[in-house]
Parts: structure tokens; sequence; C-alpha cells
């Protein structure tokens, strides 16, 4: 039994060891959403104090509250729930997107090398306005951030894994496939698919990263709130009141949850693109 | 009939200007996109829910109200008549008035765009030379510390969203250190909101320079929130660029043949400038969304907050007076941009 979980830990040790950037990056999302879902909070962090408004940090509050008495503390941590599972889903979201069009895509005719110019086109347009618009429109709900953020990352999964699909094209194993009889289908599902995780994983936190910029964004103009919910991107607007008359706490603590959450997603994608290019 | 000319000639012509014919190509294609651009801005009406004419008057409108705005508004005409309305009004340059300001659309983005295009360029400015420089230096001293140390800058900025930077901007240069001016706009309070377009510009040419001073100080921090956090996208392209264009056999040749370090190194950006510009177009694609954000924390009633706010209450004039105004804007832009790039590096395709 205690021979398994050392070797277990030796083994942990050395993935630790050989892969830091994932470690690093995928502990502190890890630590992050556990924390978001199970951490004991010190207040409610949708029940407000009136006799607590805009105080500093303190031993009672430790991150302040803010102008309506909620606990900048445990609004932060709780916000998580709402915040990063919504960019998880966003970023899976624009990834099949990717694969269902950028994989048909991946041919040299001049129709999909056409499409690929309008969908330049289409990512040189101001997207976070359009985006919006769209989540406004279609009824102001925290889930459909999930469009915006498919509009605004579904087009570089396209880009990308066409891209990298039309160079797997290429390869000799593949003219050895179509040499042995293999239907167009299972060339696609079985020798290019597999291919292409790789640089799919590295998109993937570097989407998830952008989608929670998306999320603070959108949330930071007032789309997709429905107070009291904490959200990262609501409570930097709340703060951003005061922020010209010195209550800094407000609006900094959420602004560095964020922070906190894209650097690790940053880092995290840089620990794949190691791993992936080591191998 | 001079004008006619045989096949084979005309066929020999195309080949021996391939760069030419290219470059007609791409012009003619404007006017096809220009129509496409017009037509999506006419379709996203029939996308936005409820009745327009309820969204201006309330949801306490009689019937009667409502059918007298939706005939000054010509939404009782038929679809295709409604179209070709639209269209005779866009060639004429009448993008409609705003639902709720009654402002004339085309007048409104008269006003705005030119505080906009000051705030972008400004911030590209930063972005781009900050971002070559970070971009050129790491990949000179290709993984050794200074690469490592301005790659995690990088990754620092990137982290950051661009409105945070700029409420962290606002709280330590004006409420704990007082060195910049009040986020309320481009110029000090007593001078009103009705100032000349290209307050910054303007002023500097016609040596106005207290109105000059003014303006650069209300500017500095919206420029440097939006400048940093677009250079590190910069510097990560212009370092990636140059990483390889400085591991090339050209690059190596320079330096047996003893030319100087500087010398080597101008070579290497030559070869990499149109991934460069190629990039700062995008970047300024971006930028004009990404500046709509910090335009509304900064009060700098530019088009990006302008059509934000435009957004936020459904008015419908004012979404497509932006879609229209931002779309010409990106379709010039690439067209000079491959215009650019086509008589920079000979080595484009011209099919």
């Amino acid at each position: 039994m205690s021979e398994t979980l050392t070797t277990r830990r030796a083994s942990l040790r050395l993935f630790v060891r050989a892969n830091p950037g994932i470690a690093v990056g995928g502990g502190m999302l890890a630590l992050m959403l556990l924390a978001a879902f199970f951490a004991p909070l010190p207040y409610g962090p949708t029940t407000p104090d009136p006799a607590s408004v805009l105080q500093e940090p303190s031993g009672t509050h430790i991150f302040g509250t803010d102008a309506n008495g909620f606990d900048v503390f445990s609004r932060v941590i709780a916000a998580g729930q709402r915040d990063l599972p919504l960019a998880l889903i966003g970023t899976l979201a624009s990834l099949i997107l990717g694969l269902l069009i950028g994989l048909p895509l991946s041919t040299k005719s001049p129709w999909s090398e056409r499409l690929m110019r309008a969908l330049d086109a289409f990512q040189s347009f101001p997207l976070i306005v359009l985006s919006v618009t769209i989540v406004s429109l279609t009824g102001n709900n925290i889930q459909n951030i999930v469009y915006a953020i498919v509009i605004i990352n579904g087009p570089r999964f396209i880009r990308l894994i066409r891209g990298e699909a039309l160079s797997i094209r290429d390869g000799r194993f593949i003219e050895a496939a179509i040499a042995t009889g293999a239907r167009p289908r299972r060339i696609v599902f079985r020798h290019v698919m597999p291919n292409v995780v790789d640089v799919c994983l590295v998109q993937c936190s570097l989407t998830a990263a952008n989608a929670v910029i998306v999320i603070a964004a959108l949330n930071f103009l007032g789309v997709g709130v429905s107070p009291p919910d904490p959200t990262w991107g609501s409570m930097v607007q709340v703060g951003a009141q005061g922020i010209s008359t010195g209550q800094w706490w407000v609006a900094i603590w959420p602004g560095v949850a964020i922070f906190i959450a894209i650097a690790s997603l940053n880092i995290l994608a840089n620990g794949i693109q190691r791993r992936v290019e080591g191998s | 009939m001079t004008t006619l000319v045989a096949p084979e000639a005309r066929r020999s012509w195309a080949k021996r200007h391939p760069a030419l014919r290219y470059a007609l190509v791409r012009v003619a294609i404007v006017p096809i996109s220009l129509f496409v651009l017009g037509s999506v801005s006419f379709v996203l009406v029939f996308f936005i829910p409820g009745n327009p004419a309820v969204t201006i008057l309330g949801d306490f409108a009689t019937p009667e109200q409502v059918a007298r705005v939706n005939a000054q508004l010509g939404l009782d005409q038929p679809l295709w008549d409604r179209y070709l309305t639209y269209w005779s009004h866009l060639l004429q340059g009448d993008l409609g008035t705003s639902f709720f300001t009654n402002e004339p659309v085309l007048s409104d983005i008269g006003k705005f765009l030119p505080n906009t295009i000051e705030l972008i360029l400004l911030s590209l400015l930063i972005a781009v030379g900050l971002g070559l420089l970070i971009g050129v230096t790491g990949a000179y001293f290709a993984r050794r510390w200074p690469d490592r140390l301005l790659g995690g800058v990088t990754s620092a900025l990137q982290s950051v969203p661009d409105f945070f930077l700029a409420l962290v901007g606002i709280y330590v240069f004006f409420f704990l250190l007082g060195w910049a001016p009040a986020p309320i706009g481009r110029l000090p309070i007593d001078a009103g909101t009705d100032h000349p377009p290209f307050l910054i510009f303007g002023s500097l040419f016609r040596g106005d320079f207290s109105t000059f001073g003014a303006a650069l100080g209300h500017a500095a921090l919206p420029v440097l929130a939006l400048g940093l956090v677009y250079s590190a996208y910069f510097a990560k392209t212009a370092r990636g660029s140059m990483g390889t264009a400085l591991t090339t056999p050209q690059v190596e040749f320079a330096r047996a043949c003893g030319l100087r370090e500087r010398t080597v190194v101008r070579y290497a950006f030559l070869a990499s400038r149109t991934t460069v510009i190629t990039y700062i177009a995008i970047l300024f694609g971006s930028l004009l969304g990404g500046a709509s954000i910090v335009e509304r924390v900064f009060n700098w009633r530019g088009m990006g907050q302008w059509a934000l706010e435009g957004v936020l209450k459904v008015d419908v004039p004012v979404i497509q007076g932006f879609v229209i105004t931002a779309g010409l804007m990106t379709l010039t832009l690439f067209l000079l941009l491959d215009l650019v790039v086509l008589a920079l590096d000979p080595r484009v395709s011209y099919e």
C-alpha cells in the first residue's frame, strides 16, 4: 500500500519536474475551481450586510466590502463558479465548431480558399461589439456569453485545424491509407484527427484564457449579468465607480483573480507547447 | 474599334504583368464587398427581437402610436421596397437618425470617429514600437536571459484585460500620484465637450500647444493601457517571425561576410516585415473593438463608446451605422495591406 503510494508520489514528482508549465498552470486552475465550489466562505457571496458598506480590507473583511455591503473576498472566490466553467464550455464549443468546419475545409479547392478569405474579413471586424450585440439581443443571460466566445474564437480554431490538417494530408501515411482503400471518413477520423490533437490542446488553453477576458469584458459592460450573482467582470464594474476616489479594493481584487486565471491558462498553454515540441 | 484586343494578346498582357493584374482584381472586388457589407447591415435588423416602434415609444404605447411610428420608419412597406429605399438612402450618405437622440447617425459618426482614430493610432504607435523592441530583442538573445525575461513580461501583459489595466492606471496615476487628469473625457471639464475633431493632431498642427498638452495628458492613460496590452500580442508575433528570420542561412552568410551585427539584424527584419505589417492591420481591427470598452472607462466620447451605448439600448440605426463604418474601415485597411505587401514582397503569388 505505502509502496504504491511512494511510487505514485515519485512518478508525480517526475511529471512535475518534466512538465513544470503543465503542473503549475493546471494546478493553479484546479485550485481556483476547487475553491470556487467547495471552499468555506466567511460570508454569503449574495447576502449584503448594509451595516458595513465600502469598508477597507481588515481582519473581519480581508478584501474589504463593496458599495452594496457585499464581502469582496467571498464574492471573488465564488465568482469562479460562473466564470471558469463558462470559459471551459465556450472553449469546448469553439473546438467542436473548429473541427466541424475546419476538417471538411482542409482542401486546396478555390472554394475553401475563398471561405478562408471571408473568415479573415470576419475576424478583422471589431468582434467584441458584435458579441455584445448578440448576447444582449439573445436575452442577456450569462449562458449566452458562450455565443460571444465562439464567435471570437471559433474562426481561430477553424484556421488552425484546417492548416494543420492540410499539412498532414501531404504525408506519406495518408497516401498509403488511400492506397489500401480507406474511405475518406476513416482517413479523417483515424489518421488526420489524432494528429491535430496536439495543436488543439495548446489552442484550447489559449482560448480559455481569451474566454475569461471576453466574459469579464462583457460582464464589465453589464451584459449577461444577473445581480446579485457575482462574476469577476461585474465586480470590477461595481468597483470602477470608486476607483478615482480611492476605494481600490472593490475593483482590484476581482481583477487580480482574472489575472491569475488567465496567467495560469497561459502557463498551461506554454507547458503543453513545450511537451508537444519536445516529444 | 481599337479597344478590341485578341484573346492571346490579352492573356499575354496579364502574364507579363501579374502584379498589376492582381492589384486590379483586388480593387475590383471592393464593390462586391461593399454590397455584401451593406446587405448584411440591412439583414441585421431582422435579428433584433421586438418591434422598433415599441423600443422607441416604450411599453405603454397605444396601437395607433405604434402604427404611426411604423409608417414613419417605413416599416409598413414590403420588404423589397424597404431594401431599395435602404440602399438609395445609403448611397446618398443617409444612415438614418438615432431612435433615442434623434441625431443623424452620419453626423454622430463624424463627431465620434476622429476621437477613436486618434486613440487607436496613438495606441498602435506604442504597441508596435514597444512590441517590436521586445520581439526583436527577444529573438536576438533567443533562449538566453533577456529572452526569458521579456517572454515573462509579455505573458504577464497578455494576462491583463485592457479595461482593468486602465482602472489600475487611474488609481495609481490619478488618485495616488496625481500625475494624470481625472478620467472625464478628452479635455479638462471647463473646456466643455464641444471641441474640433482630431484634437491632438489638429492642435499640434495649428501650433496650439496649451490645448495639445492638455489633450495629450488626458490621452496618456487610455493610450498606455491599450498600447501596453496590445504590445504583448505584437511582441509575440515579432518574436516568432524574427526568430525564424534570424536562423536562416541568409543571416549566417551575412555574418560570415563580416557584416556588422546591426546590419544583420536589419536584414533579418526586412525579411520578416510583411508578417509584421499584416499583424499591424489585424491589430488595428481588434483595437477598434478593444478601444470601445476603454473609451467607456475614460468617457472618451469615441465611436466605440457610442456604438456600445447604441447596442445596449437597441438603437438600430446606430448599430447599422457602426457596422458599416467599421466594415468600411477594415475593407480599406485590408485593401491597402494587400497592395503594400504586394509592393514589398515579390514572392507573394498573384493567383
